[in-house]
């Protein structure tokens, strides 16, 4: 099983994606009566200014079982998680974990999944890390690698195969 | 020697070497043994966007690892120490979950019991090390250096989860510098995240945020800007000129790992340290010259 089963909407993923839609509406039944739209978590948050994120829309929206609608739009990919608004909520909403929600939504959904995030899964499925030892410049620009910098071998998985069939496992085990 | 075992996470072994190598030249002075562990892979924590249950699981596994060593585990990452806490948080608040964890970890002969604490690099200095003890062993004060800290946000946030430092105030990083002779002063963009996270996906943007940050600290007359995250640090030092770029601004600021100061006021030889690697010109600092 590859990448794409992995995060594609196959038969065998509903059980996970019927999980997501679950905790989806707990959020949204649960959670987001508490909002009070104070606005708090938009006021501080870090993609606000510079990608228009307001997270006080996302629980109005969320609380209006608007949740397909979140899910195919792009907005929900610029959050940077820096849990400002996890941490400054007065309700403890968390906004945050909605829109990880949201995402965990659209990869089961087998949207489009937007930049790298693809490419650091498939390194953990291959090598165990989202990306393998990288060769990098000193300010002479001269390359430096782990071995010439004198530090030992990186952890690893050990059993490669073990190792990703259990991370396969989880893309339809029930959360 | 206190022994801790090293969880070096994704990031810093295969790139941030810097922060390796001084945390391996550094701590072993104030009487800190660290103990490689073979097995260990990524926390989870960049697949939380993508699969929450994933995120859970990968962190599970490496502190089942760790657990077999028996020891604390140190991790310098911030993201990874996230990861890590919110996994013991969420295994021991849901026995159903913990079950449910175990029974996948069988398959590779490992299993959670939560049995060990997670540390980050400030943590371990400020509250395992102390500060009393640290003062015992600085061997060139980095006196007149006037220093930006920087937490990273998952190091602070969020403190449901319990974080080493204070999720409004931190200042266990800025206890530290002084002890070391340092002059640490707070600014208003201090709690501003670098953006990384949005690398994966909108690397513009990301990039935006870390220059926009940056150029607020060199306009207030730092001398060094000091991080103790490997994500953070490959943002504000390693693509420093790029992000520069974004916000139409030459930038030249040094920009240093906490454990690379810490290293040279411990009497550690500038020639390690991994000081070559930083790509920000930490040689206008003259550190170490001394």
């Amino acid at each position: 099983m590859g990448v794409v089963d992995l995060t594609s909407m196959a038969e065998e993923q509903s059980t996970l994606r019927n999980e997501i839609n679950e905790r989806l509406l707990k959020l949204k039944s649960e959670i987001s009566d508490y909002c009070f739209q104070c606005a708090k978590c938009t006021s501080g948050c870090e993609a606000h200014k510079l990608l228009e994120l307001e997270p006080h829309k996302i629980v109005a929206l969320l609380k209006r079982g608007l949740i397909d609608e979140m899910v195919n739009s792009d907005v929900i990919w610029t959050c940077m998680s820096c849990f400002k608004c996890r941490e400054r909520c007065p309700q403890k909403v968390a906004p945050v974990e909605i829109l990880f929600a949201l995402k965990n939504m659209a990869v089961a959904s087998g949207k489009q999944i937007p930049g790298k995030y693809t490419s650091m899964l498939q390194s953990i499925l291959s090598i165990g890390l989202i990306q393998d030892v990288q060769s990098v410049s000193n300010r002479d620009n001269k390359t430096k690698k782990r071995d010439n910098l004198g530090l030992p071998k990186v952890s690893k998985p050990l059993d490669a195969v073990k190792f990703q069939t259990a991370i396969t496992k989880l893309a339809v085990e029930k959360i | 020697m206190t022994k801790y075992a090293l969880y070096p996470g994704c990031v810093m072994p295969t790139e941030q070497y810097a922060y390796e190598i001084s945390i391996r030249d550094a701590l072993p002075l104030l009487n800190i043994a660290l103990v490689d562990v073979e097995g260990f892979s990524c926390c989870g924590e960049p697949m939380k966007s993508m699969n929450q249950l994933m995120t859970l699981y990968l962190s599970a596994r490496n502190l089942a690892l760790a657990e077999k060593q028996n020891l604390d585990l140190f991790v310098p990452c911030p993201m990874c120490h996230l990861s890590l806490s919110e996994c013991q948080r969420a295994l021991e608040n849901n026995p159903e979950m913990r079950d449910r964890i175990n029974s996948m970890l069988a398959s590779e002969d490992l299993q959670y019991k939560g049995s060990i604490d997670v540390v980050h690099t400030i943590n371990l200095l400020h509250d395992h090390i102390g500060i009393e003890e640290i003062k015992k062993h600085v061997k060139k004060s980095l006196s007149g250096l006037k220093v930006a800290t920087h937490y990273g946000c998952h190091l602070i946030r969020p403190s449901e989860v319990g974080r080493p430092v204070d999720s409004e105030n931190p200042q266990k990083m800025e206890t530290i510098l002084k002890v070391l002779g340092a002059e640490p002063l707070d600014y208003p963009e201090k709690l501003d995240c670098c953006g990384a996270m949005l690398s994966a996906n909108l690397p513009e943007s990301a990039l935006t945020k870390t220059g926009q940050k940056l150029q607020k600290v060199q306009d207030q007359g730092f001398d060094v800007f000091v991080d103790v995250c490997p994500w953070c640090h490959r943002m504000f030092d390693s693509k420093q000129v790029k992000a520069g770029e974004t916000v139409a601004v030459k930038l030249e600021i040094p920009v240093m790992y906490l454990t690379q100061l810490l290293g040279l006021a411990l009497g550690v030889k500038k020639e390690k340290l991994g000081l070559e690697l930083n790509l920000s010109p930490v040689d206008k600092l003259k550190l170490g010259d001394k």
